[in-house]
């Protein structure tokens, strides 16, 4: 009986803590307290520095204001990321195909792999002047340099997924009369997306990485460039606008990438 | 007409050899000297323990790899050039396409040869309702069970009109009661489209449950077909039944 009167008057202590435990999980999955605690650790920490040295988020967003004022800050981030997306779309349009390629040809894959596996070790940024020499300092370099960096990541994704494809599923295809260009059309490439588009993914990343660089050695326009400009007038504002407009680029990028592989690819694995 | 045709042999195979190593001299064969004779229209069994070679005769006889040696041939002509075949996985996880729901797995081959819409979707309905399908063609493989799935090869490979349909132990994942309901199943579907089957399995009970014959194959390497049964019970087969019980014991007594 005692047991019974306990349990009862306990319940809604419970029911109380386990709404609260709910909510908790839901905020923490937002991503709202770490951002919020960021700005604050910042904020303390630039109090107790120079704003030469540290400027406080608030003189961030001033500085991010004065950019934007005569649209520099607008039009350097559409630079940037006009020259990733220019870079990137083109090197996923030869590094697809090249992967393709080389996961379904034995001997051009014994050909190729070894100089895959040793030029992808050499970062895109040690490539820069010796693209300006080859492609002057315009557009073309930068557009070349993003190619560089998205074409290996791409290809050995699409490689990896060429060739964990599994005999059966080639096999049935075979058996049910497909030529070698249908295996490839509907069962090579559907079966390897969810790699492919890892890679893309990746890809993305490290062009953003490599377009800064070369922003910051060879151009007049850009974040990266707008970075770099800074120094000069000891604006260290102007780098942390710059800081958080790449982060937010990138991430606007990725998201958005995520979202619609989830939601145009999701029968073939993409998930996130 | 049709008498002579169903007692025709349609696939006949001749000191059938293969090997896998790269040693001329003295290659060690999987398969050595097979001889075997299937009938149109018939369910033959291959029978043997692990490894004794029978799934490397069947991807033989899929054209999945090439023989070495010997002869083999359909309706007395060149085998490699005018048997189509269907071929049933083991693993229908790795032999499905993820990305199709079951509808469309069942249209692949349908669409490759470019049949025409309205004829290639009355197909499709037709091979989905044989297989017991109806009411999953919308959902993806990973939505449906094991014995579900391998329905669904069934019927991809139906949908192709084979001359043959070759099975390589595809109820060996399946519980055992979905592997019964699944070996009752495939002979109801055998029975209605008279196709000629050869099914690859270690499971005693199974061929005596499923095959007309059962061809026995020896332990490797150098297998080949010992013996060949002839099981003359009707379907469905009764296991516990006495003849049943009687084959059981004389099969058994090879592995023995």
């Amino acid at each position: 009986m005692e047991t019974v009167i306990k349990s009862e008057v306990s319940l809604p202590a419970d029911r109380k803590r386990k709404i609260y435990k709910v909510t908790w999980k839901k905020v923490l999955q937002t991503g709202v307290i770490t951002w919020i605690s960021l700005l604050l650790i910042w904020t303390i920490a630039a109090r107790f520095s120079d704003p030469q040295f540290l400027p406080s988020p608030l003189a961030t967003l001033q500085g991010a204001i004065e950019l934007s004022k005569d649209g520099s800050l607008f039009i350097f981030m559409a630079y940037s990321f006009t020259r990733v997306l220019a870079g990137w779309i083109a090197g996923n349009l030869i590094a697809i195909p090249l992967g393709l390629l080389i996961g379904n040809n034995q001997t051009i894959r014994s050909l190729i792999e070894p100089l895959i596996n040793f030029v992808r070790f050499i970062p895109p940024l040690a490539f820069i002047t010796l693209f300006m020499l080859w492609f002057g300092i315009g557009e073309q370099s930068k557009i070349f340099l993003i190619i560089y960096a998205t074409l290996f990541v791409v290809t050995i994704n699409t490689l990896t997924g060429v060739l964990s494809i599994s005999e059966d599923k080639i096999r049935s295809a075979k058996s049910m009369g497909a030529s070698k260009f249908q295996v490839l059309l509907h069962v090579v490439i559907p079966a390897s997306l969810p790699h492919i588009f890892t890679g893309a993914r990746l890809a993305m990343g490290s062009s953003f990485m490599a377009i800064v660089g070369a922003e910051m050695v060879a151009a007049n326009e850009g974040i990266g460039f707008m970075i770099w400009n800074a120094r000069l007038y000891f604006q260290t504002d102007w780098i942390f606008v710059g800081l958080v407009v790449l982060g937010l680029m990138g991430f606007l990028a990725d998201r958005l990438l995520a979202w619609s592989g989830k939601k145009f690819l999701r029968r073939y694995g993409v998930v996130s | 007409m049709t008498v002579a045709n169903s007692i025709k042999p349609s696939i006949s195979i001749k000191g059938l050899s293969k090997t896998f190593s790269e040693d001329i001299e003295a290659p060690t064969y999987v398969l050595e000297n097979v001889d075997l004779t299937i009938n149109q229209g018939e369910f033959y069994i291959l029978l043997g323990p692990s490894g004794c070679g029978k799934s490397t005769l069947l991807n033989i006889l899929a054209r999945f790899i090439d023989k070495t040696n010997g002869k083999l041939e359909f309706y007395g002509t060149s085998y490699e050039q005018d048997v189509s075949q269907g071929f049933i996985f083991q693993s229908a996880d790795s032999a499905l396409f993820p990305w199709l729901t079951v509808e469309e797995n069942v249209e692949f081959g349908l669409k490759l040869k470019k049949v025409a819409t309205l004829e290639r979707k009355s197909q499709v309905a037709y091979y989905i309702k044989l297989a017991g399908l109806s009411g999953h063609e919308r959902k993806f493989p990973s939505e449906i069970s094991g014995g579900m799935k391998q329905r669904v090869q069934l019927a991809r490979v139906l949908a192709n009109n084979p001359d043959i349909i070759l099975m390589d132990e595809p109820f060996g994942a399946l519980d055992a009661m979905t592997r019964r309901t699944m070996q009752k199943e495939l002979i109801r579907i055998w029975q209605e489209t008279n196709k000629t089957v050869i099914f690859v399995t270690h499971d005693l009970h199974e061929a005596i449950q499923l095959g007309q014959h059962i061809g026995i194959m020896s332990i490797g390497p150098s297998s080949k077909i010992i013996s060949d049964y002839k099981i003359d019970l009707p379907y469905p087969r009764e296991l516990t039944s006495i003849a049943f019980n009687e084959y059981y014991e004389k099969i058994q007594s090879h592995f023995d």
